[in-house]
């Protein structure tokens, strides 16, 4: 499956600069010592463990059908992970993204309700996500408001304009037209494949090819490191803000229309709370909160790792109550590991 | 996000989403109040105050016609103006609603009916309201250590015993089977899930393999129904102890429509909303063990009429009873809805 998820393109990602190598010492071979240096290959390696343990304890596991239902579940999460990794990259932090995936997948239903064609209603909750999405760019970029506030706020709007529009009552009865974008699966040559997951995949080499293909991107993770320079430089930082979080709302509303199709139903208190768990994900999969490094390929193996986690735990039955402590010591475990290698690789 | 909403009127759905519009309306009503009172009354007046958890849920939703139906009932048929006031915080927030249960003591209303969101963040507003000599009922969810005189609500421990009996008559007296839960901790949710695993531990040939809490979330319950699913393709039978997973269209649980489809594996329930009837009319869920929703608001409302006007007793906890649906009576319940008539009794399931 893990072929499936990460064609080599996305495998293109963007070293971080890393501090010098220390000059002498023990000598360990370069290439080896750089490709330990890496967060993706750490989560790569749980995710096989996890992998391994949980095929060892439950026949199920491996089977088809499961992959396919993580792979389902996988999407859409990764697909918000996505934007939201985005701005962390800048130094930025987007709490709206559970209300703006709940927004934009309750106004493309109604949209559907109201009898818009499927194209025009997905094109409405997009809208929908990167209003809100620009909303946040301009506050933080033009005013220079603390993101973590200003995003704060919009979640809050975003989600009450979702209760509101509905009177907190949950939309049903959806096309099917609409709900194959999210249940549906694309069969080519013997090979069941989920459209979600041809969604993610699309959106990762896009995203990937953003960051690492043009001038945006270098800028992009320029300004989480140094914004000082940039502006020096010349650089209009403000507009690279506007457009990541604009970017970051259009992802979120993307993954939400896509769990909306897959329910079957749009709630309006639907991924509450899911911007933490999202932002976990990618910080799992390599992703710096203090800006400037990170990876596609990162983020979509962290989101992997954290639901493969969670799945494993309900298929192997274990309490409800240890779950929530599991992803969260695994949280923390993966942050340190990454704390103590780079004390390692700085002081040698 | 958490603001207060104060349905005077019945309030229209479009009128919710503009909260200042609201705020107004309420500033208008209580400075009309305070204004207007008529100089010769013709009836003394009695205002009861019902608040939910949140707002927007149909099941209170449905409370709540029932409160108003009796409201006018009494009003009609008794000496009292009888004024209904319904509020509640929009999202199920404890804090807000201590905010909500402050409000109408400082109003003065004659007697508040209360489903409290945490049962000892609601405990200070209620005692402060008896203390202000407003007597208060709990309803559908208690504040047990507070000065509140009566709780009226399902029997859930007796609920998830009944739901496991259902579900023992469906599957027999050997195999798998799964619990759905809400949050971790819920006080109802647990009585349920207790009553069932009590009953189920009469039967050495029945195994509980999983417990899966959703949060409440629909796509963590759909989730959790396909893990367990994936991992059990042997189970028999599901206990959703709420009906998160239900809320998804079909399509979202292939492989437990599936079992179900292949009359292999069984499903009861909690709740009873229009969307699971159906569910249970098409073979989905073999039953379903429903609250009195509209009774949540209809007796709650003669009950305190009783204890303010005739400062009648009660016992500590008054038990609704349960509605039981199958295929048998399944088309009497979906009636019901339609008519909205929750009075005449259901057929036997």
């Amino acid at each position: 499956m893990s072929d499936q998820h990460n064609p080599p393109a996305i495998r293109a990602t963007l070293e971080p600069e890393r501090p010098a190598p220390p000059q002498a010492g023990r000598a360990r071979p370069k290439p080896l010592r750089a490709l330990a240096g890496r967060q993706e290959l750490l989560v790569l390696g749980l995710l096989l463990l996890a992998g391994i343990v949980l095929s060892l304890r439950s026949e199920n596991f491996l089977q088809p059908t499961n992959l396919l239902n993580l792979a389902r579940g996988v999407s859409w999460f990764a697909i918000s992970a996505l934007g939201v990794s985005m701005v962390i990259l800048i130094g930025g932090i987007d709490l709206s993204v559970g209300a703006v995936m709940a927004l934009a997948g309750l106004v493309c239903a109604l949209a559907l309700q109201a009898g818009t064609p499927l194209p025009l209603a997905i094109g409405a909750g997009l809208l929908s996500g990167t209003g809100v999405g620009m909303a946040n760019g301009l506050l933080v970029g033009q005013l220079n408001l603390p993101p973590f506030i200003v995003t704060l706020g919009t979640m809050g709007l975003a989600r009450g304009l979702a209760l509101g529009l509905t009177g907190g009552a949950p939309v049903r009865e959806l096309p099917a037209s609409f709900r194959m974008l999210g249940q549906g699966d694309l069969r080519l040559a013997g090979v069941t494949l989920p459209l979600p997951l041809l969604a993610m995949v699309t959106m990762a080499l896009l995203v990937s090819l953003l960051l690492h293909q043009t001038v945006l991107g270098r800028y992009i993770y320029t300004l989480g490191r140094d914004e000082q320079a940039l502006r020096v430089a010349g650089v209009a930082t403000t507009r690279i803000k506007i457009t990541v979080y604009t970017f970051s709302g259009l992802l979120a509303a993307c993954g939400g229309i896509i769990m909306t199709a897959w329910l079957g139903v749009a709630a309006p208190t639907a991924a509450e709370g899911y911007e933490l768990d999202i932002i976990a994900a990618a910080v799992i999969g390599g992703t710096s909160l203090f800006g400037g490094e990170g990876s596609v390929l990162g983020v979509v193996l962290g989101t992997l790792l954290m639901l493969t986690v969670r799945n494993g735990m309900v298929m192997l039955g274990l309490p409800a109550y240890w779950q929530l402590s599991t992803i969260g010591a695994m949280i923390l475990a993966v942050v340190l590991i990454d704390y103590l290698r780079r004390r390692r690789l700085t002081h040698g | 996000m958490h603001h207060t909403q104060t349905a005077v009127a019945p309030a229209s759905r479009q009128l919710r989403s503009f909260g200042a519009i609201r705020v107004l309306m309420i500033g208008l009503v209580a400075l009309l109040a305070a204004c207007a009172a008529p100089a010769t009354p013709p009836r003394p007046k009695l205002t009861l105050a019902w608040v939910t958890k949140s707002l927007g849920n149909p099941v209170f939703d449905h409370g709540y016609r029932g409160a108003q139906q009796k409201a006018l009932e009494l009003s009609r048929d008794g000496p009292y103006e009888v004024e209904l006031i319904t509020v509640g915080p929009i999202a199920a927030d404890a804090v807000e609603q201590t905010r909500v249960l402050d409000d109408l003591i400082a109003r003065r209303v004659d007697g508040i009916a209360v489903s409290c969101n945490d049962p000892t963040a609601c405990s200070d507003p209620i005692d402060r309201a008896v203390a202000a000599g407003i007597p208060v009922m709990t309803w559908d969810s208690d504040a047990p250590e507070s000065d509140r005189f009566t709780f009226l609500s399902i029997d859930n421990y007796a609920a998830g015993r009944k739901a496991a009996e259902l579900l023992i008559q469906a599957i027999g007296p050997t195999g798998a089977v799964a619990i759905i839960t809400g949050v971790p901790g819920g006080l109802n949710l647990e009585q349920r899930v207790s009553g069932f695993r009590d009953v189920i531990a009469g039967y050495p040939e029945i195994t509980i393999v999983a417990e899966v809490a959703t949060n409440e979330d629909i796509s963590r319950g759909v989730q959790g129904v396909e893990d367990v699913m994936q991992a059990h393709p042997e189970l028999r039978g599901w206990f959703f102890a709420g009906m998160w997973p239900l809320f998804a269209d079909r399509g979202a649980m292939p492989l437990w429509e599936q079992a179900t489809r292949s009359g292999r594996l069984k499903t009861v329930s909690f709740d009873t909303l229009p969307l699971q009837l159906e569910l249970v009319r098409d073979g989905y869920l073999t039953a379903l063990i429903g609250q009195k929703y509209w009774g949540w608001g209809y007796d709650s409302i003669q009950i305190l009429y009783d204890k303010v006007t005739e400062r009648r007793q009660f016992p500590p906890f008054i038990d609704t009873g349960m509605d039981i649906v199958t295929a048998r009576n399944v088309e009497a319940m979906l009636r019901a809805w339609e008519t909205n008539d929750f009075q005449t009794p259901l057929p036997p399931p």
